[in-house]
């Protein structure tokens, strides 16, 4: 690849053969990443500074008496790698092998079992069986607080939990207290990781199962769990997250990689606040005026009553809405001729910001698409809880649509006056109670959707659990209304139904699905773009 | 705090050239040279070395006043980093208290700004740091090669005999603690033992009663 263009600014070497240009002063490691060759580590963390410690990333390198780390050693010109020669490959077995010394091999009962490094790196290129004969150590079990139990026998001191707390958390509570043989990770005595709102990462980042999480502790196997690639609705970051599901419950949360918002990282409220989307307690049917009915004749009826209403239309959202959902309620009601939206959304007071990676805040709005609502020009009402502010809906005699927000604040009379009101929501709550048609949708978990975060990133998410009985996106609800209302083609997907809502909306410009990819794309003219 | 009796300082290390290999013991014990050892252990050649151990020690000691809050800002305005000034500041609290308690290693944290687990870390890194408290007299009984072979497992095992205690024990009086020592760098005249600041060399297992004689005296 060779070119006369080629800048002094990047070097040329051999990795295996393969001839790799990467930027001055890019590691071995990186530069065997960039052409797709994993070099197995552990220490190295892209996140965190590479102390080359564990011994397992040394490779050979032609000339060299002695093998380099491939994580510290950067690539020079005309530099010869080999990762799978005799050497480096004898370098790893040996390597692994003192790694097993101690460690108990209790992978039945790990849960970082299936996906735990130490496991994958012995398959591949351990010895079939160790020679040790010497009793291991044994350490036993530290609760370190918050959401984090350490088994201290199954720890290599990779120490990636240490740099972590130090440099990306600054919020040292951890150590390797003792040496040698003794090392051990540990916090000051009982002061534990208690209160420290990005811990959790570290349960992440652990390459093998020392670090484990007590919530989900002997929940599921790895390989049991299905993985889709998702955000984060705890707050208006938007931290991009993976959707960890078994039998159609959500068992975990995990951050994914986004250097735009979240990098490798998410805290723990974001972590911890998944329950609610297994609740049980959901609207199946669609029911009209507390009788069960199929789609088509809801729907139809409702459209019939719809036409004939003669009263105001008011409708009220919540900040869970996706922008599709929140697009399709603003034009159906500027063809119904309705007054503005009004949305709520609980607030908490200042940012809880991640030193190491400021990008990354658990921010002050607590749901995550409050940016879409504001760029779609929605009314904000209610207090820091998200209650209140919603009197005059109370009491509207005309049509009243509400979308997503359960309402639990109301009382049992909210909309029992209303000459329509139509209930979009996944929960049956008091005050649906009252409505005329209650049409059940999914949860951002069960559907195709974005949302805006507070920089104004429109990001993607995917379906990762089964919707219950027949619910549905609240995009498809509104986007057939709105289409058999207006007489034009109805969505037949996420994609089509963003295309429909970016039309009327500058901030979303020309943004499709496709450029959102599964990072997210920036809206056009977002000002006010919070952390950069 | 008392002033141990001070010691002329008389560098007993030079053994001379012995010119063959067929030595007696004495020879090889240095005796020839350097004549008996000062029976109240000698001054070490390394006396800078923290930590400095003193017989007296008071757990309660404030961190730091007086003289030792000189020593402190000193030590403090010798670096830039405060972490570099963590060793010292370790060793003075470990010679004004005798070992450094959690209580202890918190104080030094908050007093460097720097946090406690970062200390623990440094302060169980070393082994000359005491993480339990240790009697008046710590004595470090050095089993290193050339000690081992001029007997010192005898040694040590007669120091744990005659102060009854096991290894790394207090003795009941609270006078003396024992333990094994690597290379105490005395090498030219085993055994070499350290009671807390100052090195007592060529002990032999019968010499042994009476030092820990003269040290309870010295105590009392």
């Amino acid at each position: 690849m060779m070119t006369d263009q080629q800048s002094p600014q990047t070097v040329t070497m051999r990795i295996d053969g393969r001839e790799v240009t990467v930027p001055t002063g890019t590691t071995i490691l990186r530069a065997a990443e960039s052409v797709g060759i994993e070099i197995p580590h552990y220490c190295y963390h892209p996140g965190l500074s590479s102390p080359a410690m564990c011994r397992l990333c040394l490779v050979e390198v032609e000339g060299w008496p002695k093998p380099a780390p491939a994580c510290k050693t950067t690539v020079a010109e005309g530099q010869v790698v080999h990762i799978e020669s005799e050497m480096a490959q004898a370098q790893r077995t040996g390597v692994l092998e003192f790694y097993l010394l101690n460690h108990p091999l209790d992978c039945p009962i790990c849960d970082q079992s299936g996906e735990c490094q130490l496991q994958d790196y012995v398959f591949a290129q351990g010895r079939e069986h160790g020679r040790g004969r010497e009793p291991k150590r044994v350490l036993g079990r530290d609760d370190f607080g918050g959401d984090v139990l350490f088994n201290g026998d199954r720890c290599v001191m990779c120490t990636r939990c240490v740099r972590f707390m130090r440099e990306v958390a600054e919020d040292e509570r951890l150590c390797v207290v003792e040496r040698g043989n003794r090392a051990v990770i540990d916090t000051f005595f009982d002061e534990g990781l208690e209160g420290s709102p990005f811990a959790g990462n570290i349960v992440d980042i652990c390459p093998v199962g020392a670090l484990v999480s007590k919530d989900f502790l002997h929940k599921a196997r790895a390989w049991d769990l299905d993985r889709t690639p998702s955000v984060c609705p705890s707050c208006s970051q938007g931290c991009n997250i993976t959707l960890q599901t078994r039998d159609d419950l959500v068992q975990r949360l995990k951050p994914r990689e986004n250097m735009d918002v979240n990098g490798w990282w998410m805290c723990d409220f974001g972590r911890h606040n998944y329950e609610w989307i297994n609740r049980v307690d959901r609207v199946e049917e669609p029911l009209v005026n507390g009788e069960t009915q199929g789609w088509p004749e809801a729907l139809g009826s409702l459209l019939g009553r719809l036409k004939e209403a003669k009263g105001e239309v008011k409708a009220v959202t919540w900040a869970h809405s996706t922008n599709e959902e929140m697009g399709l309620l603003k034009a159906m009601m500027e063809e119904l001729g309705g007054s503005e939206v009004v949305y709520r959304s609980p607030r908490t007071v200042g940012e809880l910001q991640l030193p190491g990676f400021p990008l990354l805040a658990r921010r002050e709005d607590l749901a995550p698409n409050v940016r879409g609502a504001e760029i779609l020009g929605f009314t904000r009402v209610g207090d820091e809880e998200a209650e209140g502010g919603l009197d005059d809906l109370a009491t509207h005699k005309g049509v009243l649509i509400v979308v997503g927000d359960p309402l639990e604040d109301q009382n049992e009379n909210f909309g029992a006056q209303a000459e329509l009101f139509i209930y979009l929501g996944s929960y049956l709550s008091k005050v649906a109670g009252n409505a005329h048609y209650v049409l059940p949708t999914t949860t951002f978990a069960e559907q195709e959707g974005s949302y805006t975060n507070v920089q104004g990133r429109v990001q993607r998410f995917w379906p990762g659990i089964r919707s219950p009985g027949s619910a549905r996106p609240g995009w498809l609800i509104l986007g057939a209304l709105f289409a058999e209302f207006t007489e034009t083609e109805a969505p037949i997907g996420a994609d089509q139904a963003f295309v429909q809502v970016a039309k009327g909306v500058p901030e979303f410009g020309e943004i499709t699905y496709r450029d959102m990819g599964t990072r997210g794309a920036p809206a056009r003219k977002s000002a006010g773009v919070a952390g950069d | 705090m008392s002033e141990a009796r001070r010691i002329p300082f008389n560098n007993p290390g030079w053994a001379g050239n012995t010119g063959e290999f067929q030595l007696t013991e004495a020879q090889v014990r240095g005796d020839e040279y350097v004549g008996k050892r000062p029976p109240e252990g000698g001054h070490p050649s390394g006396t800078s070395t923290y930590p400095y151990m003193l017989a007296e020690k008071d757990p309660e000691a404030p961190l730091f006043e007086g003289a030792y809050q000189e020593r402190f800002e000193k030590i403090r305005s010798r670096y830039p980093d405060a972490r570099s000034a963590l060793l010292p500041s370790l060793g003075m609290a470990q010679e004004l208290r005798g070992h450094l308690s959690p209580e202890t290693m918190e104080q030094v944290a908050q007093l460097l700004g720097l946090s406690p687990a970062y200390v623990r870390g440094v302060a169980t890194f070393y082994t000359m740091y005491n993480k339990r408290p240790v009697g008046r007299f710590l004595i470090q009984v050095c089993t290193n090669i050339s000690c081992s072979l001029c007997g010192g497992d005898d040694v040590l095992q007669a120091f744990l005999n005659n102060t009854g205690t096991e290894m790394g024990e207090t003795s009941e009086d609270g006078n003396f603690t024992v333990m094994e020592a690597e290379c105490l760098a005395g090498c030219g005249f085993p055994t070499t033992v350290q009671i807390n600041s100052r090195y007592y060399e060529n002990v032999m297992p019968k010499d042994v009663p009476e030092i820990l004689e003269r040290l309870k005296a010295q105590g009392e």
